[in-house]
């Protein structure tokens, strides 16, 4: 598998493997090929084939996790202290683990509501709030209201509110609900997105703006939902808009003043793209000058999208910072012949000039939507008894990838949900052995294509813990017809091109829990939910693991063995992130109940489900939603 | 107070004061009630396009109508306006919602009667919806009209299956 030398030889085994893989229909996680993957025992394969539904213990039948206490890099919680939240995934690396332990496997059963508080906002509340020091912040989706809460009155009070009036219009053109996730804390200042593509600076202590700036442009279709990353002297945005032909890219701007400093666009020339002298891609597929451009046909770059809306990551010890682009705008994959490059890419650049220093394409002419905007877990652990920097990165194409993040190697990817529209990752050539008849196409309806549209997981984040080695990843099993159709570019307006339509994927479930192994790229143990996890996940020190359901469950799991150790259940779905913080000593887990975002909008009054192609496709994939859950923002404490 | 001879007199001068105002006003309001368009200045009304009640007293002025109303033939076209413009974009392959809302049930935010569909599509709306009438002709805008009007009835083209 790994000697693909010749185009015949590529062609021959590209063919068999289609043979193959047509020759079964879509069935549980047992049905993926491991060709192609290293370090698979049988045991293993037999473990993860196994017919179980819950499968709640560790599946190699032995030894728990063992423990990484490096695993972190130093410096990553830019001297937060244990008990803070003061960036999205809690540090720079995005583990999103706490090292507060006081609740753990022992008591979390007893974990009751401490306070709650109603945001006021019906929109689906994803992203997390930030604690510094004693204070609480808490931002709404649209109209992003920014409040303080001082933590150290009874039940939480709110010490003031800023409210930026953004223009409404971006309402009308956010694709996936008008949500926010999460503000940064820096220098004084709470940082967060405008809906309306602005970002501010909020002075932390008094709620007044320090600053305020428009970044990007709402008559192009532009919209801001990603949460910034301060690191020095730079605040970092991404850009959303793959559905209506807007142009990626991470902007950064001065944290004084709020100055536009430069844009690294994904598509476009090298000098658009900042691709020059110190760029070094690993693989030969991903090296050329001007791919931004000649991987296109003509112009259609301009519209290419690879919008940024996910998660920033920084390694303080290569001082690298990581992210990863979106879909290529249209959903036609006709429309735009080529690699279209540099969407469903990820990127490592120099924090301070934006330079690039290398980029790996996950998936070349996109063809399913598969935005690969996830979060990039930076983690150093052995590999073959050498500790290597790692990159993991839990993908929406249902696989989960280990990169060297010196390189851009790809050392280990394997599927963490059914996947057919590839069977494995060539290793050698980073590129995915895929099954062309789940290619989609103009005119033509594609069938049973797993995953959907929304992927093995969304932007929901995962998380790491380094007393287990283990990301848990909030994941999704749901499947998807999808034709190709003809677009019209208008500005401002959704550029789409394709009829989709979801449902669920094969086993009997939509969601599951996983806990991965990233060095081995096998699931030790999973929870299987009715429902697809769109909630992020918090992993602590206390070897707990918390995540919510659509249908409101908020749940804690033993990291170990991923049996369910508490869960209650909230006013509303929860598409938020969980995190733990301490004041005067005492622990809390905070997280946002309120339905929504692109799967969750099912819920809503306003989205029919008698049309299962409404909505980007999903009202197939959960119409029963509504039954089962209603729209509410709702801030949730809890505590022993 | 004053003496029944001083009120006399001071009620004689009131009086026709009093008069001549109540005949200045009453001949104002006549000529108001009876002009049934009379804004202020007498010009003609902003628009024949409008959700909220009419002020009364009259309200008999004339509203849009469907030159396409209860036509089927204009259906397919409708069906492929929609598409043709991006509505299916945001309002869902078969208008069940998404980045806008559900065309396909009861609930309006604007009306959903034919003429304020028609309006809300011209004008746009505050949340995004675009002005689609700085663009479109008429014609077209109504033949879109006639296809929502047409969701969930059994004539409704491309339905969902």
């Amino acid at each position: 598998m790994r000697e693909l030398d010749g185009g015949r030889w590529t062609v021959l085994i590209v063919l068999a493997l289609g043979a193959v893989v047509a020759g079964c229909s879509t069935k549980g996680p047992g049905a993926d090929s491991r060709d192609g993957h290293r370090d698979t025992t049988a045991e293993a394969r037999a473990a993860l084939e196994a017919p179980h539904a819950d499968s709640v213990h560790n599946a190699l039948g032995r030894a728990a996790p063992g423990s990484f206490p490096d695993a972190i890099p130093a410096g990553a919680d830019h001297g937060a202290k244990p008990g803070e939240w003061t960036m999205p995934g809690r540090d720079y690396v995005n583990s999103r683990f706490s090292p507060l332990g006081d609740i753990n496997t022992a008591n979390v059963a007893q974990l009751k509501v401490a306070t709650s508080m109603a945001t006021g906002v019906l929109n689906g509340m994803e992203g997390q709030p930030l604690v510094v020091g004693t204070t609480m912040y808490v931002v709404t989706p649209f109209p992003n209201v920014l409040t303080a809460i001082d933590l150290t009155k009874p039940g939480g009070a709110a010490k003031w509110s800023y409210e930026p009036n953004p223009d409404p219009r971006s309402v009308g053109i956010a694709c996936c609900d008008i949500v926010n996730r999460g503000a940064v804390f820096a220098d004084g200042k709470i940082i967060y997105s405008l809906l309306d593509a602005e970002v501010v600076a909020v002075d932390a202590a008094t709620g007044k703006a320090a600053w305020r700036t428009r970044v990007g442009d709402i008559n192009l279709g532009e919209t801001f939902t990603a949460a910034p990353l301060v690191v020095g002297n730079n605040v970092f945005v991404g850009n959303s808009g793959g559905e209506l032909g807007v142009r990626g890219y991470i902007a950064a701007l001065d944290l004084k003043t709020g100055a536009v400093k430069w844009k690294a666009y994904s598509t476009g020339s090298d000098a658009d793209v900042k691709i020059g002298p110190d760029f070094h891609a690993f693989y030969p597929k991903d090296q050329g000058k001007n791919l931004g451009e000649t991987s296109w046909k003509g112009d259609q770059w301009k519209l290419g999208g690879g919008t940024t809306w996910g998660w920033i990551s920084y390694d303080p010890e290569t001082k690298l910072l990581f992210y990863s682009t979106g879909n290529p705008g249209v959903w036609n994959p006709d429309m735009r012949p080529g690699d279209n490059k540099w969407s469903i890419t990820l990127f490592a650049r120099d924090p301070e000039t934006g330079n690039a220093k290398w980029a790996y394409q996950f998936v070349a002419h996109d063809a399913w939507d598969y935005d690969e905007i996830m979060e990039n877990i930076l983690v150093d652990m052995p590999v073959n008894g050498k500790t290597r920097k790692l990159l993991v990165h839990p993908g929406r194409t249902g696989f989960a990838y280990t990169f060297d993040r010196e390189t851009g190697e790809l050392l280990a990817a394997n599927t963490f949900q059914p996947t057919n529209w590839a069977t494995a990752v060539d290793l050698k050539t980073g590129k995915h052995l895929e099954d062309p008849t789940k290619r989609t196409h103009a005119g033509v309806v594609t069938r049973d294509i797993c995953p959907s549209s929304t992927g093995a997981k969304d932007e929901q984040p995962s998380a790491f813990s380094p007393r287990t080695g283990l990301v848990y990843i909030p994941a999704h099993n749901v499947c998807m017809d999808y034709e190709g159709v003809e677009a019209n570019y208008i500005a401002g307006t959704p550029y789409l091109g394709a009829s989709v339509k979801m449902y669920p994927g094969p086993g009997g479930y939509r969601g599951e829990l996983v806990a991965w192994d990233p060095i081995k790229a096998q699931k030790l143990c999973g929870v299987k939910e009715d429902l697809p996890l769109w909630s992020g996940v918090l992993a602590t020190a206390g070897d707990v693991v918390f995540y919510g359901t659509m249908d409101g469950w908020f749940k804690a799991i033993d990291a170990r063995s991923c049996a369910e150790l508490w869960k209650t259940k909230v006013a509303s779905g929860i598409v938020g992130n969980p995190i733990a913080y301490s004041v005067d000593g005492k622990e809390y887990i905070a997280v946002y109940a309120g339905i929504g975002g692109w799967m969750g909008a099912v819920a809503f009054p306003d989205i029919s489900t008698d049309d299962p192609y409404t909505a980007l496709g999903v009202a197939g994939a959960v119409p029963d939603l509504k039954q089962k859950t209603n729209r509410g923002g709702v801030l949730y404490v809890f505590t022993l | 107070m004053s003496s029944p001879s001083d009120r006399g007199v001071h009620r004689a001068r009131i009086g026709v004061a009093a008069w001549l105002t109540v005949v200045a006003s009453a001949t104002a309001l006549l000529v108001a009630c009876n002009n049934r368009t009379d804004v202020a200045g007498g010009a003609q009304p902003a628009s024949t396009f409008y959700i909220g009640p009419q002020p009364g007293p009259d309200r008999t002025l004339a509203r849009a109508e469907n030159p396409y109303h209860d036509d089927r033939t204009v259906l397919a076209e409708g069906r492929r306006l929609f598409n043709w413009y991006n509505c299916s974009g945001c309002h869902g392959d078969h208008a069940g919602g998404g980045m806008g809302p559900s065309l396909r049930d009861s609930s309006w935010y604007y009306g959903g009667d034919e003429a304020s569909i028609f309006a809300s599509i011209t004008e746009g709306r505050q949340h995004g919806m675009p002005a689609w009438g700085t663009k479109l002709p008429r014609d077209q805008i109504w033949k879109i009209v006639t296809y929502i009007k047409s969701l969930r009835t059994p004539y409704e083209p491309d339905a969902p299956r």
